[in-house]
């Protein structure tokens, strides 16, 4: 009795991917030339493209797992900043070596994280709340920690200034074609990928956010999936946090305001449902992808910052539309 | 209009879901006063075949006719206005409202201001599901309720209706001998009224006492209709099935082993108890290796509570008494320590507890025992597969792949999926709250065997049922509560239906009537 799925099915399955090809192929055709070169395409314009994109592909993937379980993380862009501020304030101003201090501060994250999983998971205050409040209490500490003041980050052997390895993560690699954070931001979407399909903590997380209910009677261990889930949502937080401090060379307590909101985007455009419980992190990627070519394109021919807003909009309503007529499948 | 023109007519009714023919090529009538039981194996076809006469499922092939009318449905409102009500095999009511908001969902009644009269709705909502013979809030939100207690929320709503043509697809599955009774009598006096019944069962014994015709599918199409005062339980059985089905009970296994469970007075007292809950108010039992014990009781005899209780999922409060696994005290605090243990149950509502119904049929068959199939926490697939395609087959569950989703599967299937998953666990003591609800009979004989088997080997099961040939057929003894307490153990060699019933409703109750 196999059969195969319908085509429109698998569209609709693929829906962000074919998304995304639609918004590059339009990029391409409106992409402004330059002695005859199309501008959009050209190795460096794409690298730019992604590397825009990674900040906000990092902390999607993290809100991917957290939108699976059927929860909703408002705190990762103020995670970020307060990680960026760390980075800069312990390499710079305390002057501690490159190692100890990113692992100070993706452990912050992660801990901050855990800790917004534990009031949701174990007093069952809902997430959207605990995350609201925990966006404020990280803002609040990134302030405090940074004195209230961007820190800048200049590098060199000196005191007050970072280890220039640290300065390596926003180089280029593979014979200067791929910047770092964009190589970051793909292990850790393939990470995650392979980490969803292959766990058995993928299966909890998913039945969690299937029928919380059905999860726990199953022996589903509901209380940890949750916490682990928010943690891992602040530690990839917290990395985007180190790349961007990285990428701007300084840590300042307003980094990465309204980035939350990128990230659910791009989840959503990616297809994974806010109900909980269905969709994918390569959906996400797509998703992030989808909104840096739209961001760019949309730059690379001056259009009005406001514009460019409003067809943003106009994207995840279209998106939301689509899932919204897909087929059971 | 024709003069002989029945009140409903389908005609070569034909709908496919992908590679499954649900219905093909059915006719079906009903009359004006008529019951007209609708028979057939899980999957069958019977809830898809009335959900087109209700208005759920509007894109079919074939065409219906109501008084010699053809009619075409845009959806379920158009056939309420056509006066076709159906009340769901799945409950579909509302969790967070109330009983009286869930009852008059939609045509809330007003007060002259145009505000909703909640005076009025809880009142005649309370006059309703009296008139089923039952006692519940009216302002309880239905999610607080018990299968049986929503099913009969669902009867009253659907007899509120006013309905020609009331469609009952397993009305009574969670039901107990007392309640259906009380179903039947309504039933009678809405024939008298000329309403036309369609009633889906799955328990044999309710045919006969409420049918006048029965129809059997099977596959999606018409096998036989027949009068059924008229053949055994067997005819029909055979008819359903399609060959004959020996016993359907098999002989219990009276050589029992060590006492696996021991639960000693064992009362709950919930930090806040919630209105129509019945906690162990003392209850005492044992549970042998390979000993297959019965859970007798009325609706609200606290049968599901106790289960829950011993699964770790009771509410939060203070528990006192004992409860022993194999001659070690243990307090259940969570499903997962509960599995740990070795104990396993399947609970009662296999939609809001059981299932995740938009994921796969393997995801879900294998949700519990996902540390058996790999290794530092990844999943080999094929041992998954190999273990799932293993329970289908032992379950006899019918599906297209695995995976689909479960939420497509026909209800009994469904009901397997969860039993199968606890069986992946490989439990020592399995804990079943009604796990042959809505399973067809072919099915139930498949359970019944499965769990002598594994009693054989040793399983200890406590098994709550409202089903009084269920209990007594299936188990070796029956432990009837009342009220959050054991009452009365029979052993099933020596003791019927009568006294398990008496038992349940307690002396003061006049017994004669009901049997
Ligand atoms: N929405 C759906 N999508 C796909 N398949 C479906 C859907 N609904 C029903 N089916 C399939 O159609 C067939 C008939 O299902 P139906 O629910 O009518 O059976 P049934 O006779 O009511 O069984 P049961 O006694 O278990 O309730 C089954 O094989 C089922 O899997
Ligand atoms: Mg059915």
């Amino acid at each position: 009795m196999t059969e195969k799925p319908s085509v429109v099915a698998t569209l609709f399955r693929f829906q962000s991917v074919f998304g995304l090809l639609a918004v590059f192929v339009a990029a391409i055709i409106f992409s402004p030339r330059k002695n005859g070169a199309i501008l959009f395409v050209s190795a460096d314009n794409l690298a730019n493209v992604v590397r825009a994109v990674s900040e906000i592909g990092i902390i999607a993937v993290g809100m991917t797992f957290v939108i699976l379980i059927g929860g909703i993380d408002l705190s990762v862009g103020a995670v970020l900043g307060l990680a960026a501020v760390g980075s800069a304030v312990l390499m710079v101003e305390n002057d501690w070596g490159f190692l100890p201090s990113v692992l100070l501060v993706l452990v912050t994250g992660t801990i901050f994280g855990a800790l917004q999983g534990v009031a949701t998971a174990m007093i069952g205050i809902q997430s959207f709340i605990v995350t609201l409040a925990g966006l404020q209490i990280a803002r609040g500490l990134a302030r405090i920690w940074s004195g209230g003041q961007g820190v800048a980050i200049s590098y060199g052997d000196g005191p007050k200034e970072a280890p220039t390895s640290f300065a390596l993560l926003g180089e280029r690699t593979f014979g200067g074609l791929v910047p770092i954070p964009v190589l970051i931001f793909a292990v850790v979407a393939i990470a995650a990928v392979v980490f969803l399909r292959v766990s058995a903590f993928s299966r909890h997380l998913y039945a969690v956010g299937g029928n919380e209910k059905a999860a726990r009677l199953s022996g589903v261990p509901v209380v940890r999936v949750k916490i682990a889930v928010f943690a891992i949502c602040g530690l990839l937080a917290s990395l985007a946090g180190i790349v961007h401090a990285v990428q701007l060379n300084q840590g300042s307590p307003n980094d990465g305001i309204g980035y939350e909101l990128d990230a659910i985007a791009a989840v959503v455009i990616g297809g994974t449902s806010l109900a909980g419980g269905r969709g994918s992190v390569a959906g996400t990627v797509a998703g992030a992808l989808l909104l840096g070519v739209l961001n760019n394109i949309l730059a690379l021919n001056n259009i009005d910052s406001n514009i460019q807003l409003l067809i943003k909009g106009l994207v995840i309503v279209a998106a939301a539309a689509l899932q919204r007529l897909r087929p059971a499948s | 209009m024709r003069q002989d023109a029945a009140l409903v007519r389908m005609e070569r009714i034909g709908k496919r879901y992908g590679g499954v023919q649900a219905c093909r090529a059915v006719d079906f009538t009903l009359g004006a006063g008529e019951v007209h039981a609708l028979l057939g194996e899980n999957g069958a076809g019977k809830s898809t075949l009335m959900k087109i006469l209700s208005g759920d499922v509007t894109d079919f092939d074939g065409q219906i006719e109501i008084d010699g009318t053809p009619v075409s449905f845009g959806g379920p409102t158009d056939a309420q206005a056509a006066g076709i009500a159906m009340i769901h095999q799945e409950l579909d009511l509302v969790p967070g409202l109330s009983v009286a908001d869930n009852i008059f969902l939609g045509r809330e009644l007003r007060t002259p201001l145009r505000t909703v009269d909640r005076r009025r709705m809880d009142r005649e909502a309370r006059a309703l599901l009296e008139r089923s013979g039952v006692r519940i809030d009216p302002r309880r939100p239905v999610g607080d309720l018990r299968v049986g207690e929503q099913q009969l929320v669902t009867i009253a709503k659907a007899i509120s209706l006013d309905a020609r043509v009331l469609i009952m697809d397993e009305p009574t599955s969670a039901l107990t001998t007392t309640e259906v009774e009380r179903l039947f009598e309504v039933i009678r006096e809405l024939r008298r009224a000329g309403v036309g019944i369609v009633y889906i069962s799955h328990r044999m014994e309710e045919i006969a006492q409420v049918a006048d015709r029965a129809t059997v599918l099977r596959n999606g199409e018409i096998v036989t209709s027949f009068d059924p005062r008229k053949l055994s339980t067997a005819e029909v059985v055979e008819a359903m099935v399609g060959r004959p089905v020996q016993t359907m009970f098999t002989t219990p296994d009276t050589d029992t082993g060590d006492e696996l469970l021991r639960v000693d007075d064992l009362k709950l007292t919930a930090r806040r108890p919630r209105p129509g809950r019945r906690d162990p108010d003392g209850i005492s039992l044992t549970v042998r290796a390979g000993e297959i014990v019965g859970l007798a009781g009325l609706l609200g005899a606290g049968r599901t509570e106790l289960l829950e209780t011993l699964y770790g999922v009771a509410p939060t409060g203070t528990r006192s008494g004992r409860i022993l696994l194999q001659g070690k005290e243990i307090r259940p605090r969570s499903p997962r320590q509960a599995l740990a243990q070795g104990i396993g149950l399947v609970p009662e509502d296999r939609r809001a507890s059981g299932l995740v119904l938009f994921h796969s049929i393997l995801a879900n068959t294998v949700l519990s025992s996902l540390p058996a199939y790999g290794r530092l926490g990844v999943i080999a697939r094929r041992l998954e597969r190999g273990a799932s395609v293993k329970m289908a087959d032992r379950l006899r569950l019918k599906f297209g792949r695995l995976q689909d989703e479960v939420g497509t599967l026909s209800g009994g299937n469904q009901q397997k999926v969860v039993f199968g998953r606890m069986l992946l666990t490989e439990p020592k003591l399995l804990l079943l709250d009604e796990p042959t609800r809505g399973v067809d009979v072919g099915a139930k004989a498949e359970i019944y065997r499965l769990l002598g088997e594994l009693a054989g080997q040793g399983l200890g099961v406590l098994l709550a049922s409202s089903e009084l040939p269920e209990l007594i057929g299936v188990c070796d003894r029956v432990v009837v509560l009342r009220d959050g307490r054991d009452v009365a153990s029979f052993s099933t060699a020596d003791s019927g239906e009568g006294d398990l019933l008496a038992a349940a409703m307690g002396e003061a109750a006049v017994i004669g009537d009901v049997l």
